[in-house]
């Protein structure tokens, strides 16, 4: 943004931005840079009273407004229209793509540069026009928004949105999604649908703008395995640093694990679903336990609680915090090592206990769910007396291998169903999609 | 005289961290750790119009294989957002710019230029102009500068196979300054000049990289009639002029040819597969095309006899102009009417079959191709675009060894420039300015007149071109003999190099303890030599330690008396038995005295 005072100076000489002006400092000799000609361009993030010239070699170059300023028009720039939502005639046995925001929904500003949410599923196809060979996709789009707005609410749209299309005959669904929370949205659609057809959230690490984009590779993958027997809610994405193959993973077992890699998301303790080669568009199943296509029916329960916090125990954790949450309805722990928070057992006159704190919610009917905050191995809370004073004071999660943002949003569709601790604790501990398992894996290198 | 239009591009690495993350311009191993694949395909241009040159690019559809190095990081896989510019690369761009009187921009904005030809692994490149205006004077003539920008070296191409380019990481994102002039330049010897007249002015700040690739020049020209072409990577200032004068010639060969390609420009690709025409083939190119299932594809060209066997310059012909644009297509190259069919083995009747299929009559001509079918189709495309192109094209074309060039992609335009949006414009400072300014460089002609005197012109202008430059003033700043420095740094380690000696690992430290101790008298001029073919061998020792240990020592005072006496003061007697412990003049001065 230029400042006000910019502002009002174009609007006296009669520019704005996209028109060709002239800039002329001083004497504006040629030679001494002192005249520029160039397209006026918005200021997205320097200095407000700097002016942004596009320059006829196309750089871009910021000239400071001093007194000797002087700004001619040239000519007046062309007004941009913005692309309107073609409707596409909804075909029967077709793929689905539902677009849920986020980069890999994004494109360029034109003039800016900045990145932001509007493109529809059309312009997706227009981006990758690849998807075309894999057969006929309705598309739409749910929802612009940015990866780290999604809510709840979000969530049971797009619930509702994946049984329309898979009643109207839908050979899969594919849901275009930010990153930064596609795995709470895959855990979330892990529990309210059981699709008889997969169902596959995928997005971008890097933006469409770029030749090195992966949403070519990326969306390509997703259809795939949209169109295949694994009939499981999941994730596709970058398998790793190169555009060869992508892997499948089950949504109640995914994570981001790193801020800007393309292979960030990861099956922590499982193998993927499958992997998908991109070249040859041949899935190969890694986990032959999945439920193939149109083994089961329809089932959607989108009856959610999203008034659960995940809480982070860390050393110097304040029982005032653990107080307040008595605001909830229910509380998940990302606890440390085998299942602990500050319990104080040593009765160390440094260490402040957060039991008492974590009992009173318990004992106001509110559930608390322990997970590990290692992401990696299965709580055991009969090692160390701080677990166990948890367990015996009713904390839910013993044994369990859960993910912490997994257990969140299970308890938040639990709360959804029932308020009562016991069946709380009941179906919190049964395995529902495959987010706990009995078994641990064993591999040379657990990162793998 | 025709009337030629021509600036120069000088691209320069500087010398530190690379320019977007805090990797080492530098390899310490410099081998490659892994390799990664990637794709690279269109992208939607900032003005809503797609750059002529990306969408070439990525109609090729190629595989890139990256080579990963020890500086490297997830910057230059693309797989980590730009960290903030390196500041000193910027201090240093700007240096440059004021030595040129070019005025620095109030605000720096970084910018992403679209390259999909794989050499970023990005799929753009990072770059800023920093600085406008300005001039550099070369022989007396006095060439505008344009603009002077920051930005990304690309990575290195190591290999183009089909379908395939590999590239090395390692130097991806090397700080680069470009250095462009107005299209002042009237004559390739012209050209020369100003370049060396950069490229002296950049040395002379010590912090520009040195060797083989640090420095390139682009070259743009335009004649009249004909169109402006960019000249990629001539890194050998001496080819300049030739490559001016051989686009020259290109051009003017492209116009003569015109009035024949704007006669046949309206006709329609007709593409017809003649692979049943070879199915008996002895012709080796063709039975081998077969054999791994490749097609044979062709095109005629009406009325075009002639027309690709016309020469442009030194054997170069219009048909291989064509045969390059049918290359960016992965396949080898192409086969056309004007062409002597006996390199090839096609029998009579084969050739007839082909001109029979094509519709082939006289005065026409024809193009062929052998590949896998959907590659081949695409190469006709491009070769038959080419074709029927009666003007010269814009084009940014790949300089080759002799002088030639060959083409490599439409000319970019400004619609491939977009905001780099993960890093924060740039204000510049009057204090960082002023800054700068206080510590400028000496521009060539006070270095020059600063080494002459301490230095003979000679030495001094050896010194001049010298990559010891900067270490030989600091040197000389703490009192050495200046000309003792300089005939050791270009002299003595240049006939050490040439005869064998590693001298590349003797490391600054071990000449500057050199010149420590000779300055102490612990050895003579003689021993030097011998003391640094020691130190390349023996990387760790101390000079000091390397003169005791092979016994160089200076024999001198009361030692060399009794030495000399031993000899009956015979200066030559000792002198060839002493040489490389004794100094002459001392034992001149001894003896006399005696």
């Amino acid at each position: 943004m230029y400042s006000e005072r910019l502002y009002s100076i174009f609007k006296k000489v009669g520019v704005a931005e996209g028109d060709t002006v002239r800039i002329t400092k001083g004497t504006g000799q040629k030679g001494d840079g002192e005249a520029q000609e160039g397209i006026l361009m918005p200021q997205p993030q320097g200095d407000p009273n700097c002016m942004v010239l596009k320059l006829k070699s196309g750089y871009n170059i910021g000239i400071a407004h001093t007194a000797e300023t002087k700004i001619e028009l040239l000519k007046k720039g062309a007004k941009s229209e913005k692309p309107s939502e073609g409707h596409a005639k909804h075909e029967k046995g077709a793929l689905s793509m539902l677009s849920c925001g986020g980069t890999i929904a994004s494109k360029v500003e034109q003039l800016t540069g900045a990145v932001y949410g509007t493109m529809n599923a059309n312009e997706i196809l227009s981006v990758v026009p690849e998807l075309k060979e894999l057969g006929p996709l309705n598309m739409r789009s749910l929802f612009t928004i940015l990866s780290e707005d999604i809510s709840p609410d979000h969530w049971k749209v797009m619930a509702r949105e994946i049984e329309k299309e898979i009643k109207a005959g839908a050979t899969g669904v594919v849901l275009p999604h930010g990153t930064d929370t596609m795995s709470y949205s895959a855990a979330a659609l892990s529990f309210m649908v059981r699709p008889p057809v997969p169902v596959v959230l995928v997005g971008t690490q890097r933006s469409s703008d770029r030749g090195s984009s992966d949403n070519v590779v990326n969306l390509i993958c997703a259809a795939t395995a949209a169109k295949s027997d694994i009939a499981e809610v999941g994730v596709c994405m970058h398998a790793s640093a190169s555009d060869d193959i992508c892997h499948f993973h089950r949504g109640a077992r995914v994570r981001k694990m790193h801020t800007s890699r393309r292979d960030a998301f990861r099956s922590i303790d499982a193998k993927p679903l499958a992997s998908i080669t991109y070249k040859t568009r041949k899935v190969q199943p890694l986990d032959s336990n999945y439920t193939k296509r149109g083994s089961r029916p329809l089932v959607v329960d989108d009856k959610i609680n999203p008034n659960v916090a995940l809480i982070y125990a860390h050393p110097g954790i304040k029982p005032s915090l653990i107080a307040k949450l008595s605001d909830y309805d229910g509380v998940v722990f990302a606890g440390t090592g085998l299942g602990q928070v500050p319990t104080n057992v040593m009765n160390n006159k440094l260490v402040l206990s957060i039991l008492p704190e974590v009992k009173a919610l318990m004992a106001s009917g509110i559930p608390v769910v322990m997970s590990p905050q290692t992401i990696y191995g299965r709580l055991n809370m009969h090692v160390y007396s701080g677990g166990r004073l948890l367990k015996e004071a009713g904390v839910i999660g013993d044994g369990c291998d859960w993910l912490p943002e997994v257990a969140l949003v299970k308890l938040m569709w639990v709360l959804g169903h029932t308020k009562k601790m016991e069946e709380v604790k009941r179906m919190m501990l049964e395995n529902l999609v495959g987010e706990l398992t009995e078994r641990s894996p064993l591999e040379m290198d657990y990162f793998e | 005289m025709i009337d030629l239009k021509c600036g120069i591009e000088i691209h320069q690495r500087l010398a530190g961290k690379k320019l977007f993350c805090a990797c080492d311009g530098e390899s310490a191993s410099g081998k490659p750790l892994f390799e990664i694949r990637r794709m690279q395909h269109a992208v939607l241009s900032e003005l809503g119009e797609s750059d002529k040159a990306s969408e070439f690019e990525s109609a090729r559809r190629r595989e890139f294989i990256y080579h990963v190095y020890d500086n490297d990081c997830p910057v230059e896989l693309d797989e980590e957002p730009p960290h903030r510019l390196n500041g000193q690369a910027l201090d240093t761009a700007l240096e440059i710019a004021l030595m040129l009187n070019s005025k620095p921009v109030d605000e720096i904005e970084v910018m992403r230029k679209a390259v999909v030809d794989g050499s970023n692994t990005g799929g753009f490149q990072r770059t800023a102009v920093i600085a406008v205006g300005g001039s550099i004077s070369a022989n007396g003539a006095k060439i505008g500068i344009q603009t002077i920008a920051l930005e990304e070296e690309s990575a290195g191409i190591v290999e183009e196979k089909a379908g395939t380019a590999v590239f090395r990481l390692d130097r991806l994102g090397i700080p680069l300054v470009e250095i462009a002039t107005d299209p002042d330049i009237t004559s390739p010897e012209q050209a020369r000049t100003v370049a060396e007249a950069i490229g002296t002015l950049l040395r002379m700040t010590g912090k520009v990289a040195r060797g083989i690739g640090t420095i390139r020049q682009d070259i743009n020209i335009s004649i009249e009639g004909g169109a402006r072409v960019e000249l990629k990577g001539a890194q050998d200032l001496a080819l300049i002029g030739t490559i001016v004068q051989k686009e020259i010639e290109r051009q003017k060969g492209l116009i003569e040819l015109r009035p024949k390609i704007e006669a046949g420009k309206t006709q329609q690709l007709k593409i017809v597969d003649l692979t049943q025409h070879f199915k008996a083939t002895e012709a080796k190119l063709a039975k081998r095309g077969l054999e791994e299932g490749a097609s044979i594809l062709g095109f005629r060209l009406a009325g075009y006899a002639g027309v690709l066997g016309h020469s442009l310059s030194d054997g170069r012909r219009f048909g291989t102009e064509v045969s390059d644009y049918a290359k960016r297509a992965g396949v080898g190259g192409l086969i056309h009417g004007d062409e002597t069919f006996d390199k090839y083995g096609f029998s009579e009747y084969e050739l007839a079959e082909v001109r029979k299929a094509l519709g082939v009559h006289e005065g026409d001509s024809f193009v062929m191709v052998i590949a896998e079918e959907q590659k081949a189709r695409k190469a006709l495309e491009l070769a038959f675009s080419r074709a029927i192109r009666p003007e010269v094209p814009e084009e940014t074309r790949k300089v080759l060894p002799e002088g030639l060039s060959s083409f490599m992609r439409p000319l970019a335009g400004g619609g491939r420039m977009y905001p780099e949006t993960d890093v924060s414009p740039i204000r510049l400072t009057s204090e960082r300015l002023a800054r700068i300014r206080s510590s400028l460089s000496q521009k060539p002609e006070e270095k020059k007149s600063a080494l002459l005197g301490m230095l003979n012109e000679e030495l001094a202008n050896k010194m001049m071109r010298s990559r010891h430059l900067h270490f030989f003033e600091k040197l000389a700043k703490d009192g050495t003999d200046p000309v003792l420095i300089a005939t050791t740094l270009e002299e003595t380690l240049v006939s050490l190099r040439r005869s064998g000696v590693e001298v590349e690992k003797i490391s600054e430290e071990r000449l500057r303890e050199l010149f420590n101790e000779y300055g102490k008298g612990r050895f003579v001029k003689a021993a030097i030599p011998d003391i640094l073919t020691q130190a390349s061998k023996d990387v760790n020792a101390k000079i000091a330690e390397i003169v005791k240990a092979l016994d160089l020592s200076r024999i001198s005072g009361a030692e060399l008396k009794k030495l000399a006496a031993g000899e009956g003061n015979d200066l030559k007697r000792v002198m060839a038995k002493y040489r490389l412990r004794v100094d002459a003049k001392e034992l001149s001065e001894l003896i006399g005295t005696h």
